[in-house]
């Protein structure tokens, strides 16, 4: 219990560090990809969505004390894009479960390699929506150059996720888990 | 029926229970401490109190290290990438580079060898334009065969294109040899190195006759000897030899070479000079065959004229002896009287005259080779043998006897 709660915090800092020195590195065409939201979306998959959220608002809390760019968008969006996307992508609870399965729904959920991605996208997503959003607020008027940026920055983030999950799944110990069930 | 659980089982259910509350209150905590610092954050946005920094000021004491570290550990790897990015540019130019630079050498080589050839073609050229005369034609070197005793190659010009044997091959103004064993589209040329090469020449400074053999067969050098030279001039070294324009079909004045050795050596009671040839004999790439033929009607009027011969002997002042052999009167040439005056000081060299030698002059069809002006240097910058002026001999020499018939 300790070593995950403890692999939680390391893969919080890391996300963090990550998202503070190595994103310029990883840009391509001048878009870089959002890791912080990257990673956060691996964990929503992998672990579930108390822990995105512990996660989401510390690495938000610690990009807004360390690298303010405006206040409070740190702090607020990305617990709130998270937590959006975690409840898309998310394992579900076996109380839901039960519960789709008695109104007679399809109770099946999709493959955890192919959500990770989806929920990196959407948080991402959401994320650029709302810097768009504040732009536009400012009184710049959008183009098409703003809306490739973004979707830049979502294609590229959700295939971060697609490759990152591997390792960072493996590392929290998924696979293990799997194979011994 | 109530069911009985095991003690260890239930001792196993009761720990997972506690370890998952013990997780729920692990997380509770950790979401209550991150909520009251970022409550502080907002409180502090909202108040400007900036006693409420204290908790955020202590978080990044702690981070900022950690976050150093770890910048600097991803400057460090992407410094590393750069610098593999950079090597392989490097390599990648300096490829490139290198072979660039073979290109530009192999253009080097290849400009080189355009502009030797194109000297060689305006030597050529200069060659064949002053003289023409000569009936010249140029020929390219098809086969070498250049053993230790023999030195002869084959050019790639014959009868077809008017070449016949014992004409006069030369090269950059020098003389090679001459031309033997000619067939329709081919040549063989006997080079004037080698032992069996016989040619007329003469001393160009005291006009000294002889004759030039090769000694690659004698010594295996690629030298000449000049035989039959009259005993009482010694050439200096460095005087040029000619062809005489005696023998063969040999135009006069082509250089063969250059004394050497002012001694003389001996051969089987023959004595003779060494003279370096003027010719590279390792670089024949392209000769120039002289097509030149004394002209006809000389030749036929000795010719035709000598079933009818007849002798008339001239009047003179002196008696002449004749000679009575069988039926046949022959007349001597007549004797050169001694002169009752003093010869010339034995220090004084008298300078040759165009008697001295026979002249071919253009009137009568001979030609005299002259050597291109981009060829000449030095003491062969005039044609030879006329216009040079004489040099001093280290040896008393006798005046030359005049043998010129007088005319009554």
């Amino acid at each position: 219990m300790f070593a995950k709660a403890l692999k939680v915090a390391v893969l919080t800092l890391l996300a963090y560090l990550l998202q503070a020195t190595a994103v310029e590195y990883l840009s391509i065409a001048d878009v870089a990809p959002n890791l912080a939201l990257v990673i956060i979306a691996i964990a929503t998959v992998a672990l579930g969505r108390k822990y995105t959220f512990v996660m989401a608002l510390t690495v938000g809390y610690l990009i807004e004390i360390m690298t303010p760019m405006l206040d409070y968008i740190s702090l607020i969006l990305y617990p709130v894009a998270a937590m959006l996307s975690a409840l898309v992508f998310s394992d579900k609870s076996e109380r839901k479960l039960e519960e789709e399965r008695t109104l007679g729904r399809r109770t099946g959920q999709w493959n955890p390699h192919l959500r990770t991605p989806l929920c990196a996208a959407l948080s991402v997503a959401v994320f650029e929506a709302v810097h768009l959003l504040y732009t536009y607020l400012s009184g710049v008027s959008l183009d098409a150059g703003h809306w490739q940026r973004a979707l830049t920055d979502v294609l590229y983030s959700m295939v971060l996720a697609g490759v990152l999950q591997f390792p960072v799944r493996w590392w929290l110990g998924v696979y293990k888990l799997k194979k011994a069930r | 029926m109530k069911l009985r659980v095991p003690k260890k089982e239930r001792r196993k259910s009761g720990d997972s229970r506690g370890k998952h509350i013990l997780r729920n209150v692990l997380i509770v905590l950790s979401v209550l401490i991150v909520m009251a610092l970022a409550g502080t954050h907002l409180l502090k946005l909202i108040t400007g109190n900036e006693m409420l920094a204290i908790p955020e000021n202590g978080v990044a004491a702690v981070v900022t290290p950690l976050q150093s570290g770890f910048a600097s550990v991803v400057n460090w790897i992407s410094d590393y990438f750069y610098t593999l990015k950079l090597r392989s540019r490097l390599e990648l130019e300096y490829n490139n580079l290198r072979q660039e630079n073979e290109q530009l050498t192999y253009q080097a080589m290849l400009a080189g060898e355009l502009q030797h050839k194109l000297s060689v073609y305006e030597n050529l050229f200069d060659e064949v334009s002053d003289n023409e005369q000569l009936n010249p034609l140029v020929a390219t070197v098809i086969g070498r065969e250049s053993g230790n005793y023999f030195s002869v190659f084959t050019i790639n010009k014959g009868t077809r294109d008017g070449i016949k044997d014992y004409m006069a091959v030369t090269m950059s103004g020098a003389l090679v040899g001459y031309t033997y064993n000619t067939k329709t589209t081919s040549a063989s040329v006997r080079t004037i190195i080698d032992s069996e090469a016989s040619i007329a020449g003469l001393i160009s400074t005291s006009r000294d006759q002889g004759t030039v053999r090769g000694t690659l067969g004698i010594d295996g050098q690629p030298m000449c000897r000049m035989y039959y030279l009259p005993e009482e001039n010694l050439p200096r070294p460095g005087d040029q030899v000619v062809t005489s324009g005696v023998g063969m079909s040999f135009p006069k004045g082509i250089p063969i070479g250059t004394v050497r050795e002012s001694t003389r050596g001996m051969e089987s009671n023959k004595q003779y000079i060494v003279v370096e040839p003027s010719a590279d004999f390792q670089h024949i790439e392209y000769v120039i065959v002289l097509r030149y033929q004394p002209e006809a009607e000389a030749v036929e009027d000795r010719s035709s004229s000598s079933d009818s011969l007849t002798l008339v002997p001239l009047e003179s002042i002196q008696p002449v002896p004749t000679v009575l052999i069988g039926s046949d009167t022959y007349q001597l040439a007549p004797t050169p009287t001694p002169s009752p005056e003093p010869t010339l000081a034995p220090d004084e060299t008298p300078a040759p005259t165009g008697a001295a030698t026979p002249r071919p002059t253009s009137g009568s069809g001979s030609y005299e080779y002259q050597v291109p002006s981009s060829l000449q240097n030095g003491a062969t910058n005039n044609s030879y043998g006329f216009t040079l002026a004489p040099t001093a001999t280290p040896t008393p020499t006798a005046p030359p006897l005049d043998l010129s018939v007088e005319e009554d």
